[in-house]
């Protein structure tokens, strides 16, 4: 004993005369054994993996452990299956949430999705900071400020006000992780970071952030906040006339990736357990962790089936498994001889299918929205020109010569099904109200208004210590 | 024996507590005021509705959709203003027409506790904005014709990144007392630009006549945007033009009409360059199409 307080003694000692002479470099040395984000930035190829390792964010972790962000690999659940589009085949337990509106602000999926894209923003703030470190630096802080938009974008539309981050903070800064912020001013952000984005971006990437892409999501943002429709137009126009075609066969825009089609996709690769996802597995039966998610409500079969056109055979097939049950056809991992698909992965729940994020048919269906401008019709020709095109590939030729805003958001749901978009579509359209409690009515769900907003997570509010308020009806 | 004992004492106690609960119940509230070691309503109701107007053909605009932001709340009562009312949690509501109505949303929860929330809506049926009909300055090239009385009959049309300013002729003319002349140099130009309503249709027409000793043209163009300083690059943003050829008369004025979609543009310009003759325009007016 005696001699370990010696000891002490004499380390102490020694501790003190050493932090009079070297105090700084002994207090905080620069850690060789890992990598710090303080250190990190110093060359271009430093700054490379880092705008990759935002599209990691993004792409999520292939694990079935529920405390790992899944990011976009779950979207589906707080998007098309919130919508009148598709459900679980057995109703049950916390996925079942989303489809009968009843979801708990402690539902695990919600927070998965949330603290996943605050780590896109976390990582795109990261390089935003470091910029000063590089010469030439407009082209990442262009990509970082897209892929942050991106986030919020999202992150805005499910769940209303939020903190808003837009720079590395440190864990004691609980006034900003804790406070929510108008979404007015989440849009402020958002629109000057894709009008950055789009000036300091060229169109070499789909997989990434490109100038079609910022262009794209910036005419969108204008469309949901219904403003600015002629830029809404101009945008579009200019994605229009940058190369961008729709693919000849609708099957191709899913199982012929990259195609001239795609705008932006987030890029996953078949059977590497680092790079793969799993949501195309959890969408058959029983193939993933659940035993099926994403079905089709009866609503969108019977919908696509009247307004699908050719897309029908590529949008949904019947559960060989369970017939009375459909299945989404748009990202299947290990093919269907039948429709001449073929496997993309060996391991289906290492499936490589990309996510599609903007695809040119959304940009054209987007103009016609622009050019109706908030009206309930149009018969401009550019707009018609759009329409038609879209309709054209699904084999619906007949001629169209007015578009009423129920035809656009009927179209939409035909073109984009099971892709993310219905939700968000019936929002902006002004329609979620009525559509989604009749269809609530239909099931049996429990839709209220306060349900087109999720809950803050029960998880962050804890964290919060109460000082974040939640959503009315949760 | 133990057993009996056992029950005995239950049934003295048993009529004790009988006894006692007959001649005392009105005395506990005597003693104890009316509310004590209750527990306040601390989440008392609080409530609040947004709403937004139907969109859509006919008369969808008289509906109103109200969505329930109220907190802690059990029970509603909405009155819409109209003379209708509600009690659902979101309500939806039908209006004669246009008017101010003040719509009242009253939350209780299960204690009794409530909360008022009042909102005026002014309803006004939305017309479909009619397209702007530009006013073309100097549309026939007479002195003193702008607005406030001024001008020389071209100052509306100069643009000296795009080219000379255009010469004004007394004869022929269209109409009134001069028209605008290109020498036949060609490196003279006549611009405008116009406000216009996006992705509408419009006619816009002039007249022309061009001098027959040499063959010549003159062109229209109407040019996407404003703020044009490059004639090639303005001239790529071409939405439509009208070359005229007819060298049957030099004094005799050919009509022009040249129909256009504004498409996605709040202005554009119209600019005017002849080659080889000496040509002359006049009277140009601007008209939606159908």
């Amino acid at each position: 004993m005696k001699n370990i307080i010696n000891s002490l003694k004499y380390i102490m000692m020694s501790a003190v005369i050493f932090s009079l002479t070297s105090c700084e470099d002994y207090l905080s040395p620069d850690p060789t054994a890992a990598i710090s984000s303080e250190t990190f930035y110093q060359t271009q190829e430093d700054f490379d993996l880092a705008v990759i390792n935002m599209y990691d964010a993004i792409a999520g972790l292939n694990s079935t452990n529920s405390n790992d962000n899944h990011s976009l690999q779950v979207e589906f659940y707080l998007t098309e299956m919130r919508s009148d589009n598709t459900r679980t085949k057995a109703q049950e337990g916390e996925a079942a949430q989303f489809e009968f509106f009843t979801i708990e602000s402690t539902n695990g999926i919600i927070d998965d999705y949330y603290r996943s894209f605050y780590d896109v923003i976390f990582r795109a703030n990261s390089i935003l900071d470091n910029l000063g470190n590089i010469q030439n630096s407009a082209a990442y802080e262009a990509e970082a400020k897209f892929v942050r938009a991106y986030a919020y974008f999202n992150l805005v539309r499910l769940y209303g006000d939020i903190p808003l981050v837009n720079r590395g903070i440190e864990i004691t800064d609980t006034s900003t992780q804790f406070t929510r912020v108008a979404t007015s001013s989440i849009y402020d952000l958002i629109q000057s970071d894709l009008n950055t984005a789009i000036l300091g971006l060229d169109n070499s990437y789909k997989t990434r952030a490109s100038k079609a892409a910022a262009q794209t999501l910036l005419a969108k943002v204008y469309l949901t906040l219904g403003v600015n429709y002629l830029e809404a137009q101009i945008l579009c126009e200019a994605v229009m006339t940058s190369g961008f075609l729709l693919e000849p066969d609708f099957k191709d825009v899913f199982y012929n990736e990259l195609n001239d089609e795609i705008i932006f996709a987030i890029g996953y690769q078949p059977d590497s357990s680092a790079d793969s996802q799993n949501f195309s597995a959890e969408w058959l039966n029983a193939v993933g962790r659940t035993s099926g998610v994403n079905y089709l409500t009866e609503n969108a079969v019977a919908f696509i089936d009247a307004n699908g056109g050719d897309r029908k055979d590529y949008s949904y097939r019947i559960d060989t498994g369970q017939p009375t049950k459909k299945q989404v056809v748009k990202y299947l991992p290990n093919g269907d001889s039948n429709l001449g698909i073929d496997p993309v992965s060996s391991n289906p729940t290492l499936a490589g299918n990309d996510w599609i994020i903007l695809r040119y048919a959304d940009v054209l269906l987007m103009h016609v929205e622009a050019i109706m401008a908030g009206g309930n019709e149009t018969n401009v020709p550019a707009a018609l020109n759009s329409f038609q095109q879209v309709r054209n590939r699904a084999g619906l030729t007949d001629v169209v010569t007015s578009i009423s805003k129920q035809e656009l958001l009927d179209e939409r749901r035909a073109e984009l099904a099971f892709e993310n978009h219905r939700l968000f579509d019936l929002i902006r359209f002004g329609e979620a109200m009525n559509v989604l409690s009749d269809h609530s009515t239909e099931i049996g769900g429990s839709f209220s208004s306060s349900d087109l907003l999720l809950p803050i997570p029960q998880r962050e509010i804890n964290l919060s210590n109460g000082q974040l308020s939640q959503n009315p009806g949760y | 024996m133990m057993k009996t004992k056992y029950i005995n004492n239950l049934y003295i106690f048993g009529l004790a507590l009988a006894a006692f609960t007959f001649n005392s119940c009105d005395d506990f509230e005597q003693f104890e005021p009316l509310g004590e070691n209750s527990i306040e309503d601390e989440t008392p109701p609080n409530a609040l509705f947004s709403y937004s107007q139907g969109v859509g053909l006919d008369d969808e605009w008289k509906t109103y959709t109200f969505s329930n932001q109220s907190a802690s709340a059990t029970t509603y009562a909405w009155d819409f203003g109209d003379g209708n009312i509600g009690d659902g949690l979101d309500e939806e509501n039908t209006y004669p027409g246009e008017g101010t109505f003040t719509v009242t949303l009253t939350a209780s929860d299960a204690l009794g506790q409530m909360s008022t929330y009042s909102e005026e809506i002014t309803i006004v049926e939305p017309e479909a904005p009619a397209a702007i009909i530009p006013t073309i300055l100097e549309s026939s090239f007479e002195d003193n014709s702008l607005p406030d009385g001024t001008g020389d009959g071209r100052d509306s049309w100069r643009n000296s990144d795009l080219g000379g300013v255009i010469q004004i002729t007394s004869s022929p003319v269209y109409e009134g007392s001069q028209a605008s002349k290109f020498p036949s140099g060609g490196d003279r130009i006549a611009y405008q630009e116009l406000m216009v309503t996006p992705n509408s249709d419009y006619i816009l027409s002039y007249f022309y006549t061009l001098k027959t000793n040499n063959p010549g043209s003159i062109t229209v163009s109407v040019i996407a945007g404003g703020g044009h300083t490059d004639l090639t690059a303005a001239l790529a943003a071409t939405i439509e033009d009208f070359e005229g050829t007819d060298q049957s008369s030099s004094s005799t004025y050919v009509p022009v009409s040249i129909s256009f979609n504004s498409g996605a543009n709040d202005t554009v310009s119209i600019l005017v360059t002849n080659q080889g003759e000496e040509a002359r325009i006049d009277s140009f007016s601007i008209a939606l199409g159908d």
